[in-house]
């Protein structure tokens, strides 16, 4: 049996990205299975993804936390979700990067992989350049990888199963598992894991209260942000729609009035910028 | 026959889709979502001639079953959690209206705090409604019980509503091979409702109007009794779907490994697939331990329960939800059981995966541990004993 965890965010299409691959495998004979973890159901919050494939019925109904093999479709998690946790030893990590192998944290063993999705499904008209749906191209990369399923039952799968653009996304496939770049064994990580921060430690005995452990001065959904709001305040008017419209109370002002991104909270959602009358909001890529 | 690879939730729509319904009507709630979107695609594209009624929440949609199923029609409805705690008057009516409805539902936990993870709460706080409940361990499991509920629902001993279950998450949007029957075949196992003691337009009649101290207690004891009948009509059911489909799930309390276990658990859902798993790993180092599915939770499978006792010696029952001052719900039912039993092994109460904490081969090696290690009988909170598999990402 091949386990496999998926980490990326709400609507870049990691949950179809798992079932595909359980279809595919399907196709290829085999018996897999494949479900997601909403941790909030919300675009931009990272997504938990599972799938399994053997010869025979899989007899376990649980998350996998020991994976053969872990793909991140947003290589801006790895800065805020410890992906390869549990990961076993000879496992491999897949990244959506432009970056190569090398620049990976990877637990030592651990074979690493790249592939450029989100040039790849750019290319072929996929997604936009805020949310590319990179799924297809990184299923490519990873039968490549790993030989979990056939090329031939990926695209027999996305024929099938995928709704929009099959085509499109047949070709994403194929130039994913053209331009994986894996790293040889006996190149595997030697380094130290993992950069982001361990996840604090679950308090053993919560206080009686408020049934919100939490406040949500304390929750950081600025990780949920790929795309960061900068505002041109020579064309601005201090109309205030910005603060109007954010979600999330993300916005204040300064002395003199002006709007100011508060960058803890910010989801980098782009509804600012959509609403600005003069359209001083210019939303711009996160460099990861 | 084709295969399939479907989730939980789409086994949910295409039975009813085989069932051929005839009016759906259902109110969006996650985890439940998606089996209703299927049925309205089945329904816009033609490949299920049926009435789907949009509404404006959970108790309108039962509302609006149980007026269809009153005209004679074959109805489906799905929900969860709050959804299903809404429609909780209605349930009711249901019941007492004698009205086949058949409703998927997706356990999913309470609030609050809000969760959304698989948790039995909302179906056991329907315990007294007078619907029949199933719980379905896989999704092939949730398309065979589907159709089988409706033959269950419709047939003149019983003509009483049933709810199949499916485990949030864990099956509602897991994928897996599904074997999905051709309909002819479903059709013959299924024929249309023939409908008894409806309603017919332009005839005055009632159904569940007012009645009287002299005859209420009567109407209530025919729901009483049409219950009892449910244990021998179901095994006819089961029977007639295995001869028509080549498929049986064992009836309403099936047991795996137990005849000559020390020690025994009792499951329901998809704990029960990781805790197989278990039960052959612990055979396999020469350990006496075996598993029994409660699968049917209303009517409870009193008879079966007592004949398993006549060989365990320890009985652990795992709940995933928890009736507050007393263990879990379906302990305090195993327990009541073997009181009437010439046998009455103590039963210990694990409450485990609640709020879709994952319950994982550990958890369940300790509970076997527990029951082996010979400790008195207790609760145990499983999820805050064991700390693994606590976390996602």
């Amino acid at each position: 049996m091949i386990e496999i965890r998926f980490h990326g965010r709400g609507g870049q299409g990691a949950v179809i990205a798992a079932e595909l691959l359980a279809q595919a495998a399907f196709l290829d004979g085999k018996m897999p299975q494949s479900f997601p973890f909403f941790g909030v159901e919300r675009r931009g919050a990272p997504v938990t993804a599972y799938a399994r494939i053997d010869d025979k019925p899989i007899g376990l109904r649980t998350s996998i936390v020991a994976p053969d093999v872990v793909v991140v479709l947003d290589p801006g998690l790895l800065a805020t979700t410890r992906v390869t946790d549990g990961i076993k030893p000879g496992g491999l990590l897949l990244v959506n990067t432009h970056r190569g192998p090398e620049s990976l944290a990877a637990p030592p063993g651990v074979r690493r992989a790249v592939v450029d999705a989100t040039r790849i499904a750019l290319s072929h008209g996929l997604g936009t350049t805020m949310m590319p749906i990179v799924n297809t191209a990184v299923l490519g990369a990873l039968a490549r990888a790993t030989g979990a399923v056939s090329l031939e039952g990926l695209t027999r799968a996305v024929e099938q199963f995928v709704p929009a653009r099959p085509q499109d996304n047949r070709f994403a496939a194929r130039d994913g598992y053209l331009g994986v770049r894996i790293e040889a064994a006996s190149e595997a990580a030697s380094g130290a894991a993992a950069a982001a921060p361990a996840a604090p430690a679950r308090p053993r005995v919560l206080p009686e209260g408020p049934v919100a452990s939490l406040s949500s001065e304390a929750i950081d959904t600025a990780a949920w942000r790929t795309f960061t709001p900068v505002i041109h305040l020579d064309r601005c008017t201090k109309c205030n729609f910005c603060w109007k419209f954010c979600p999330d109370d993300a916005i204040e002002f300064d002395d003199v009035g002006f709007p100011k991104i508060r960058l803890d909270y910010c989801k980098g959602c782009g509804i600012c910028a959509a609403e600005c009358p003069p359209k001083t909001i210019e939303m711009v890529a996160t460099e990861i | 026959m084709t295969q399939k690879v479907l989730s939980g939730n789409y086994a949910q729509s295409y039975a009813a889709q085989l069932a051929r319904v005839q009016v759906i009507s259902a109110y969006p709630i996650t985890p439940q979502t998606s089996i209703v979107e299927k049925l309205a695609d089945f329904v816009a594209s033609g490949e299920l001639p049926a009435q789907y009624v949009k509404v404006e929440s959970e108790h309108s949609a039962l509302q609006v079953c149980l007026s269809a199923a009153a005209l004679g029609a074959r109805t489906y409805t799905a929900t969860s959690s709050q959804g299903l705690l809404l429609m909780h008057e209605l349930l009711h009516w249901a019941s007492g209206m004698r009205a086949p409805i058949v409703m998927g539902v997706v356990n999913r936990a309470v609030g609050p705090p809000w969760n959304i993870g698989s948790d039995h709460t909302d179906t056991m706080s329907q315990r007294d409604t007078g619907w029949i409940q199933i719980y379905a361990e896989s999704n092939q499991e949730v398309l065979d019980t589907v159709l089988q509920a409706y033959r269950l629902a419709e047939h003149p001993d019983v003509r009483l509503p049933v709810m199949v279950t499916e485990d949030a998450f864990y099956l509602s949007h897991t994928v897996e091979p599904v074997d999905v029957p051709d309909p002819e075949r479903v059709d013959r196992f299924l024929p249309p409702r023939e409908p008894h003691a409806v309603l017919v337009p332009g005839t005055a009649s009632r159904l569940g109007s007012f009645t009287g101290p002299d005859y209420y207690v009567d109407f209530r004891h025919q729901v009483a009794e049409a219950t009892e009948r449910v244990p021998t009509t179901f095994a006819a059911v089961e029977e007639e779907y295995e001869r028509i489909m080549g498929r049986t799930h064992g009836g309403p309390f099936p047991t795996y490994r137990v005849d000559d276990a020390d020690a025994v658990l009792v499951t329901m859902g998809t704990i029960t697939t990781t805790a197989r798993s278990v039960v052959d790993e612990l055979r396999a180092s020469g350990r006496k331990v075996g598993l029994a599915k409660l699968r049917m939770f209303r009517p409870f499978p009193n008879d079966a329960v007592r004949a398993l006792a006549a060989t365990a010696d320890r009985i652990g029952v795992v709940d995933r939800s928890y009736t507050f001052g007393s263990m879990g719900p379906a302990a305090t039912e195993v327990s009541a059981a073997l009181y009437r039993s010439p046998r009455r092994p103590a039963v210990t109460s694990f409450l485990a995966g609640i709020g879709g904490r994952d319950v994982t081969l550990q958890e369940v090696r300790h509970m076997f541990d527990t029951l082996l290690s010979g400790a008195p009988a207790a609760t145990h909170w499983e999820d805050l004993e064991i700390e693994e598999g606590a976390v996602h990402g």
